[in-house]
């Protein structure tokens, strides 16, 4: 009776335990993961002027494009805000992430980077980029519009995208607060993505 | 055999708290400063009444900085354009994302032959814990940054931006050589005010 007692509290004790660390291991990647993705199918952006931007997303012409709508197969939004202290000491960390993916023959291509500016101006925006030599395309959003729809509450956010270059998207990662290790980070997109 | 329960009891429910300790202080880690800051809800936009204008003189001061000794106004008159940047109180929403995106901009203000003092009504222990939030370990921010505490916010209502409830406005004043004003925006205290409209403001005081 004592042996079963003991046995049974041990057993809650390891699953608890195992629940809690799991939780922890993947932060907050899977408890707010949007479902439907219905924020994300009414964003637009505008297609870049810069030729080396249309061309890393795979746009072409003017007007506004969809998140769907970018050449690759998954997209990683960085939210971010040139106010924003914690972006601006990671920002030389996510300017590595890109350079990973870069390098990396069965990467390139189909995963691609894009950073919005929450509450920026063009002008903001534009000074971060120069100050940080941030290499993927950034868009300013200074009516919040993009950063709502997003649901995102506080920079840096990281948003993982499954898009097709047709228009379609679909959600499967939101991470708040950054983090540590690009390459656990990049592990872990490609294994939620399944790519 | 109650004992041993008991006992079985609080070896569980101790581990549980340790684990779920353990959970808490590594997402501490990562959002440390957002938890640190106090949720001011929605303000009434502005609530003083303007005692300058563009064109006047402006009042000089003389006030503690937070790296130690005094800063005053006039020691920088016929030398720098200079921008106040008064912001409501330490440890908010909105003023804590405000003064980190000026301290990425020191060249922005050198070009324009310009100092940027901040100001608020705090004390200079709270200023110093605050601003260190606003820069990488070991390193500062470039402007001084000025303790308006006592007598409480008598600069701030010598400008007309002290607010009924004793913070400051959020505005920005702009100072030319001459110790003239030439820019004021006393602005909503909910919102940051973009950083084109400084450079605009300095456009023009280096043109007076």
């Amino acid at each position: 009776m004592k042996k079963k007692s003991s046995s049974v509290v041990f057993f809650l004790f390891i699953v608890v335990a195992a629940f809690l660390f799991l939780c922890a291991s993947i932060g907050t990647a899977v408890k707010s993961v949007s479902a439907d993705s219905a924020g994300l199918s009414t964003i637009e952006l505008p297609i870049p002027e810069s030729e080396g931007e249309k061309e890393y997303l795979g746009l072409t012409g003017n007007g506004n494009f969809k998140i769907g709508q970018i050449k690759a197969r998954v997209l990683i939004i960085e939210v971010f805000s040139f106010y924003c202290p914690h972006c601006q000491r990671t920002a030389a960390q996510i300017n590595d992430l890109y350079q990973m993916i870069e390098k990396r023959a069965d990467l390139k291509g189909k995963i691609k980077m894009i950073g919005i500016g929450a509450k920026n101006s063009r002008y903001e925006v534009d000074s971060y980029r120069e100050r940080y030599l941030v290499p993927f395309p950034l868009f300013p959003d200074e009516s919040m519009e993009i950063t709502e729809k997003l649901g995102v509450k506080g920079t840096p956010t990281f948003i993982g995208v499954k898009v097709d270059g047709k228009g379609n998207q679909e959600q499967f990662y939101f991470g708040e607060g950054g983090f540590q290790d690009n390459q656990k980070f990049l592990t872990e997109i490609i294994r939620l993505s399944g790519l | 055999m109650k004992g041993q329960k008991k006992k079985a009891r609080a070896v569980l429910c101790l581990s549980v708290f340790v684990v779920m300790a353990g959970v808490a202080l590594a997402y501490g880690q990562s959002t440390g400063f957002t938890d640190n800051i106090y949720p001011v809800g929605k303000l009434k936009p502005t609530d003083s009444v303007p005692k300058l204008k563009v064109a006047d003189v402006a009042p000089d001061f003389i006030l503690p900085a937070v790296e130690g000794g005094t800063i005053s106004l006039s020691q920088y008159k016929g030398k720098k354009n200079v921008v106040i940047s008064f912001v409501p109180a330490a440890w908010t929403p909105v003023c804590s994302d405000q003064w980190p995106g000026y301290n990425i901009s020191k060249k922005l203000f050198d070009k324009h032959d310009a100092v940027l003092i901040g100001i608020t009504v705090d004390n200079i222990p709270t200023l110093y814990s605050w601003t260190k939030q606003m820069c990488n370990p070991n390193e500062k921010l470039w402007f001084p940054v000025l303790s308006d505490f006592y007598p409480h916010g008598a600069v701030a209502f010598r400008y007309g931006v002290l607010r009924s409830d004793g913070v400051s406005e959020r505005a920005l004043f702009v100072i030319n050589k001459k110790g003239i004003i030439s820019y004021i925006d006393v602005h909503d205290i909910n919102q940051r005010p973009f950083l084109e409209a400084i450079v605009k403001a300095l456009e023009e005081a280096n043109r007076q």
